[in-house]
């Protein structure tokens, strides 16, 4: 891609976003989502392999499918409101399409399917935009919309997510759909916690983008998209094995790392809801999510697989991809637990 | 006489589009969505729009002849499959008019719905008309209003159709 169209396609994308955001009328907010959509085609489809077009379409489809209920939606809710301020949508068919929408831009559960097929369709870098910048939209509506959202179409969409983000991913070899997976997990801890407190979903959204990117950003420095590659990390990049191990126990939510953070407010905040199994679902499920992370640790840092290795001095060479931002990511995406009282600058 | 024609064209759009989701064949496809596309600009028409329905008609439909010139040249066939010569197509086509047929019965029988969502009586989608001027049709006024003070929206407007062209520019031009 040239130089020139590659900024004109990266300020689409992200003002697609920025528009979304900071816009409080629907129509704009419509525009913005379509404008990111198609602006984000050529950045998927950079390789021009067929598995890159066909990841493309598949995204171009889902995501065109999804704006149009959003309109729908928004039509709806005009035709009952008369007006086109994003607030509280008081028709309840409004609110069900607008969110469903959402839902599908997100890859949320009955709309999944979509996204460990893009993900392992595209490259690394492609994928690190697709499963960190380009949520940022459709939840910053879901949480403008979060007092209209209904609890009784979300939360079943919520479970749904998170038992299908832990199921999916656990026979799972490619590194691209694991973290698929996992997005879609992550995104119904969203999901279920925006109807009661939706700070704890920026929360989460937050520590889940730094995670993620900082995960993705490994992956790119060691080129690796599959497992038994991540198994050689030993040899070419000895410092990265430990990375990953706390990188994917963040991810996988253990306690003394950032990860833990948003599982455990959340878990309390639906326990104040006066909600028992619930929590204790998702906490199970979320397990299934941490033996796949766990599997990945385990490949990358505590064992050497029995496979050919030709070159044992790899590790001498100094690595040409430099990742500048990659230190501090690491650090907050592990080390921000200490920080959680901070949590009410969120607010 | 409005309602009836509302009702024919309606009928029409909901055909066309069954039709195009069975397509046996990528030229009928293109016709299909030519012909929904024509009889949604005379919907809009029929309520009023009539800028609206005009400027749909000249630039959808110029569009989709360009789309339709190009799947005709690229999928030139002999004789192009039609709904009747696959069974599978042909129960789709009829499939989706029952459903159709059924789900029309549904509403009307006893006016109220409660599939997932409690639909109510057919007043639910009556728009309410928010007034206006009465010298000026609406879709004047919008015009005049986005020309005016809805500057940045025509910015925002115009360069995604430029973005739309660099994008389809860059997906089509291949390595």
């Amino acid at each position: 891609m040239k130089p020139y169209i590659l900024v004109i396609i990266m300020t689409t994308v992200m003002s697609g976003t920025m528009i979304v955001l900071t816009s409080s009328h629907w129509l704009l907010t419509w525009i913005g989502f379509e404008m990111n959509m198609l602006a984000i085609i050529p950045i998927l489809m950079k390789n021009y392999n067929p598995r890159a077009m066909e990841a493309s379409t598949k995204y171009f489809l889902t995501q065109a499918t999804a704006s149009m209920l959003l309109m729908m939606g928004i039509i709806i809710n005009l035709m009952f409101s008369g007006q086109w301020t994003i607030s509280k949508i008081p028709n309840p068919i409004a609110s069900g399409l607008i969110t469903i929408a959402l839902a599908m831009k997100l890859g949320m559960a009955p709309f999944h399917f979509w996204v460990p097929e893009v993900t392992q369709g595209i490259s690394l870098p492609s994928g690190m935009i697709l499963l960190t910048w380009q949520k940022i939209a459709p939840l910053s509506v879901l949480y403008q919309i979060s007092p209209s959202i209904n609890p009784k179409l979300m939360i079943p969409m919520a479970i749904a997510s998170v038992l299908v983000g832990g199921w999916g991913g656990l026979n799972q070899t490619q590194l691209r759909k694991i973290l698929a997976y996992s997005s879609i997990a992550h995104m119904g801890w969203m999901a279920v916690i925006l109807a009661y407190n939706p700070t704890l979903m920026l929360l989460n959204f937050t520590i889940y983008i730094m995670m993620t990117l900082s995960t993705f950003m490994l992956f790119i420095h060691n080129s690796s998209t599959t497992m038994s590659s991540l198994s050689q990390t030993w040899n070419k990049l000895p410092l990265v094995t430990s990375l990953i191990l706390m990188l994917m126990l963040s991810l996988g939510g253990l306690p003394p790392l950032s990860g833990f953070t948003p599982k455990w407010m959340i878990i309390q905040e639906l326990t104040k809801n006066d909600m028992i199994i619930l929590p204790t679902f998702m906490a199970i499920t979320a397990l299934l999510n941490l033996y796949f992370y766990m599997r990945l640790s385990y490949t990358t840092t505590l064992t050497m697989f029995p496979s050919a290795n030709n070159m044992k001095m790899k590790w001498q060479f100094e690595s040409t991809k430099k990742i500048i931002l990659l230190p501090p990511l690491i650090i907050t995406s592990t080390m921000l637990l200490p920080m959680t009282p901070m949590m009410s600058i969120l607010e | 006489m409005m309602t009836y024609i509302v009702f024919i064209l309606s009928v029409i759009f909901v055909v066309s589009f069954v039709g195009f989701s069975s397509k046996p064949s990528p030229i009928y496809g293109g016709l299909v969505l030519i012909v929904g596309g024509a009889v949604g600009c005379g919907i809009v028409l029929s309520f009023g729009g009539s800028f609206l329905g005009l400027m749909v008609f000249l630039i959808y439909l110029g569009g989709m002849l360009v789309v339709f010139g190009y799947t005709t040249a690229m999928a030139t066939e002999q004789y192009p499959e039609v709904w009747i010569s696959n069974k599978a197509v042909l129960g789709a086509f009829v499939m989706g008019l029952l459903s159709e047929l059924l789900l029309a019965c549904y509403i009307l029988k006893d006016d109220e719905v409660d599939l997932v969502f409690e639909f109510n009586g057919m007043g639910d989608w009556v728009i309410y008309d928010t007034g206006d001027s009465g010298f000026f049709s609406e879709e004047a006024m919008g015009i005049a209003a986005l020309y005016s003070y809805g500057t940045w929206l025509v910015i925002v407007t115009g360069w995604s159709l430029l973005t739309g062209v660099l994008v389809i520019m860059e997906v089509t031009r291949g390595n």
